[in-house]
């Protein structure tokens, strides 16, 4: 039993981080554009996607195959941000329902391009550690170090780099921030893309370890948006901690109460927790 | 006065005859409630609930099971659907308003609830047959003055039952709106600090405003269920939150009447035109992304605002 | 006392926005606060408003405890507050803005049977009592000419006034006003006292906040001197202006000019 709740807690952090990937980008996109971008779950899907037919299909090295997927999901951004977001800036419902449209156009045009049927990425890296009684996978674990290192990496470019200071600048007052000169258009704009390219990231990575269906955006995201209002919103260690959360309550739910519910499990905790705690555990009270 | 805008819909059955044709007006009717029972607590009151297409959902699978299991006329069916949406609307209402939390969490909580009963329903196996639905195959029965006990079965029976449904929808909305009950919805769109200082007790008015939209969904959703025989879980998914959304915007959220143009738009519309589903998808989401960033008023209202403004 | 304010203490994190101020209101009265900025006077109305919460301390209507309860329970128990930056329905009309004020009023005249305000057919008599008290409202402020403008179409002084004018329509027994003569010109001034007296006369129990002294000097019978969070002084304007403490606090500064 103890095995079990290790495995499970284990496995729970990783997807958590991958949660929380979603979740960065989903924290990052409000604090600087004041909307929620919905469709950041197909920008996952489409790294995911571009990895698989450039590591199966084409047959490039892994961690070459994982570059233009990338670069494709944070294209397609740009597309999204330059012809859409720009005009919903700051504007929350009006954002979310753009995003929203534009989930249905991706997700649509993937179905073409892919149709329903899963696609399986060949191994990456195959094998299996042993801690104690539990064995997990190599792969996931390098997937669990790569996120958890991006998502520090982006925490300390915002914190020590210039680029950072101005967008927290700007997130605490923008008409300041653009009289002292900070281009906020870019900003925003780089915001938006970076955030794709984080999803797109992810999705390169869980194409590693799970079979990909058009319709795995959605679920994502809408993790994603749990994971960030746990950790509280703004706050970029708490999008981590919240996906880790939220991951390991939806992994350690499944033990010990029906695994049908399991997405509930997650959602009740972060309603519980909402209302105990607003701005969510890690976010600034308001 | 307005009610003349009824008319045209009354004398439809007299030149048309086309069952395809009616059915899409029947679809539409039905879909409209929930279009202009959404504005209620969207457009008017400001508050974006996804739990709507729950309520829809909820409703149509009570009522459908009360009346297959306990063998009772579809109106007394319609009294548990209705009192059980009461009831979750007032405990999920309770929990987001009290809190004062921003407008934002109340869509992601409602979303959350909205989620968990399309759960509950999936795997409730034993009652609610899982993804393989439900046939719904008794008729609401109508007393009809000098024709006695009528079945409602067959396009022209509900072509008048669900317009009726309809304009009884249109009725109740106008009549809250107009009243001071309408006011303060307004005011706590417009800006809810001021109305609290003004003595509103915005709790109580969310709360009522959610309510009475979720029991007009409830309405909608036993309706369709009716109509269409057969229920799945996917009547509570984001999806079909998402279109009740879209035929609101489509439409205009700043009239009571305004949905239901849109509900007509998004449901004839894709029958009318020969599409495979995923042309549909992209179609729907590029009119849902041009009405947002083109046209805000939705149809409805920009017309209104152009006759304002000749 | 209509109003008493009991050793009332707000902090927020580390700083201490009113320290333990104590003060009462008397029916009738019009009681003018100021102090510099900082000094605690918005975050005591809003105190007294409900819209916070004292960290020490209790706030009795008619010897009631109101401290901690919602915005809506206090103004429906006659005390309403005006807002420094006009909070208004953009919108809507400036009739559309004071119908919603009339809120309470509606509540008042009618309770239930307001309900028959849902049924169909037309209800004049009950329209036309709230209608004529929104015109005599709109006609005090000075607001006729405007009326079926959009709140969002107004100038800053009009602005001020139809915040004046929503709070009115509550029938307030006591009103709180933040700041209401600042951003206002000479006849714009004039207006609000005009309008103040009136309510007075009415009935009404006024409290004023404000920086020009003068327009409090004129309008207040008693006057109330606040500094970083504190009361430092107390008693009729004149005095309270020539008080040591309050010439200390506004030393080198002049009369806010009118």
């Amino acid at each position: 039993m103890l095995q079990l709740l290790v495995g499970q807690t284990l496995n729970g952090v990783i997807v958590g981080t991958l949660y929380g990937i979603i979740a960065l980008g989903v924290t990052l996109t409000f604090g600087i554009t004041g909307i929620v971008n919905f469709a950041l779950g197909e920008f996952m899907m489409i790294g995911a996607y571009v990895t698989w037919y450039l590591f199966d299909v084409v047959g490039l090295p892994f961690p070459v195959a994982i570059w233009p997927a990338i670069a494709a999901a944070a294209a397609c951004g740009f597309a999204a941000d330059q012809l859409l977001f720009r005009f919903t800036r700051n504007n929350l419902i009006n954002g979310l329902l753009v995003s929203i449209g534009l989930i249905s156009i991706i997700e649509a045009a993937a179905l073409l391009l892919w149709t329903t049927t899963p696609k399986d990425m060949g191994y990456v890296l195959s094998g299996a550690v042993r801690l104690g009684e539990v064995s997990i996978p190599k792969m996931k674990l390098v997937v669990f170090a790569l996120l958890a290192a991006v998502m520090f990496l982006t925490y300390a470019a915002l914190s020590r780099t210039w680029i950072g200071k101005a967008a927290y600048a700007f997130s605490q007052n923008p008409e300041a921030a653009m009289l002292m000169g900070v281009r906020t258009d870019i900003l925003q704009s780089t915001v938006v893309v970076y955030s794709t390219a984080l999803a797109g990231f992810g999705g390169a990575l869980y194409a590693t370890l799970y079979s990909l269906e058009p319709s795995m955006g959605g679920l994502y995201i809408l993790k994603g948006v749990e994971a960030a209002i746990l950790g509280g919103i703004g706050s970029l260690i708490g999008s981590l901690a919240g996906g880790i959360i939220l991951g390991v309550t939806e992994a350690v739910g499944s033990i010990y109460l029906p695994g049908a519910f399991r997405d509930a499990y997650g959602l009740i905790f972060v309603v519980a927790i909402l209302l105990y705690r607003p701005s969510g555990l890690f976010g600034a009270e308001r | 006065m307005k009610a003349l805008l009824w008319v045209p819909f009354i004398v439809v059955p007299a030149f048309i005859q086309s069952n395809f044709i009616l059915s899409i007006f029947i679809f539409s009717f039905i879909l409209a409630i929930a279009a202009v029972s959404f504005n209620l607590i969207f457009g008017f009151t400001g508050q974006l609930s996804m739990f709507h297409s729950a309520a829809f959902g909820i409703a149509a699978y009570v009522t459908s099971l009360t009346a297959s299991i306990f063998h009772v006329s579809f109106w007394l069916a319609l009294f548990p659907a209705i009192g059980l949406t009461v009831f979750i609307s007032l405990v999920i209402g309770s929990i987001c308003f009290n809190f004062q939390l921003r407008a934002f969490y109340f869509a992601v909580i409602t979303l959350a609830f909205s989620e968990l009963a399309r759960l509950v329903i999936l795997n409730w196996n034993n009652i609610t047959n899982g993804t393989l639905g439900l046939m719904v195959l008794d008729k609401p029965f109508v007393w009809i003055p000098g024709a006695g006990l009528m079945k409602i079965d067959g396009m022209f029976g509900w072509y008048f039952f669900s317009l009726a449904a309809l304009i009884f929808t249109v009725a109740v909305c106008s009549l809250v709106l107009r009243s001071w009950i309408g006011r303060c919805f307004a005011a706590i769109r417009l800006n809810e600090d001021l109305a609290q200082t003004l003595g509103i007790d915005t709790f109580r008015y969310k709360l009522l405003s959610f309510t009475l939209a979720n029991t007009l969904a409830a309405i909608s959703g036993s309706l369709y269920a009716f109509y269409t025989g057969y229920i799945e879980p996917n009547y509570l998914s984001i999806n079909q939150s998402l279109d009740i959304i879209s035929m609101v915007l489509l439409g205009g959220r700043s009239s009571i009447v305004g949905p239901i143009a849109g509900a007509f738009m998004l449901t004839g519309l894709p029958h009318m035109i020969e599409l495979s589903a995923e042309a549909r998808a992209i179609l729907y989401g590029g009119v849902l992304i041009a009405t947002i960033l083109i046209l805000p008023q939705g149809l409805i209202g920009t017309l209104a605002s152009w006759r304002r403004a000749a | 006392m209509l109003l008493e304010v009991i050793n009332l203490t707000k902090r927020f994190g580390g700083l201490t926005a009113v320290t333990d101020v104590s003060l009462s209101i008397a029916a009738g009265e019009i009681v003018g606060i100021f102090g510099p900025n900082g000094s605690g006077k918005t975050t005591l109305i809003n105190l007294i408003a409900g819209i916070l919460a004292p960290s020490a301390g209790r706030i009795l209507w008619k010897t009631a405890e109101i401290q901690g309860r919602s915005p809506h329970t206090i103004a429906a128990a006659g005390v309403v507050k005006t807002f420094q930056n006009p909070q208004l329905f953009m919108e809507l009309s400036i009739y559309d803005n004071v119908a919603i004020a009339s809120h309470l009023q509606l509540r008042r005249r009618f309770g239930l049977n307001r309900v028959t305000e849902l049924l169909p057919w037309p209800h004049a008599s009950r329209h036309a009592e709230i209608a004529t008290a929104i015109d005599r409202v709109i006609t005090l402020c000075r607001l006729e000419a405007v009326r079926d403008r959009t709140a969002a179409s107004l100038s800053y002084g009009q602005e001020k006034m139809l915040g004046v004018a929503m709070a009115m329509m509550c029938d307030p027994e006591l009103l709180l006003l933040d700041e209401p003569a600042s951003g206002l010109g000479e006849d714009e001034i004039r207006t609000l006292e005009e309008a103040l007296r009136d309510l007075r006369d009415a009935g009404a129990t006024l409290c004023v906040i404000d920086h020009k002294v003068d327009f409090l000097a004129r309008i207040a019978d008693r006057a109330i001197a606040l500094q970083q969070g504190a009361m430092i002084a107390e008693g009729a304007p004149a005095s309270v202006l020539r008080h040591p403490r309050v010439v200390e606090a506004y030393l080198g500064r002049q009369h806010d000019r009118a």
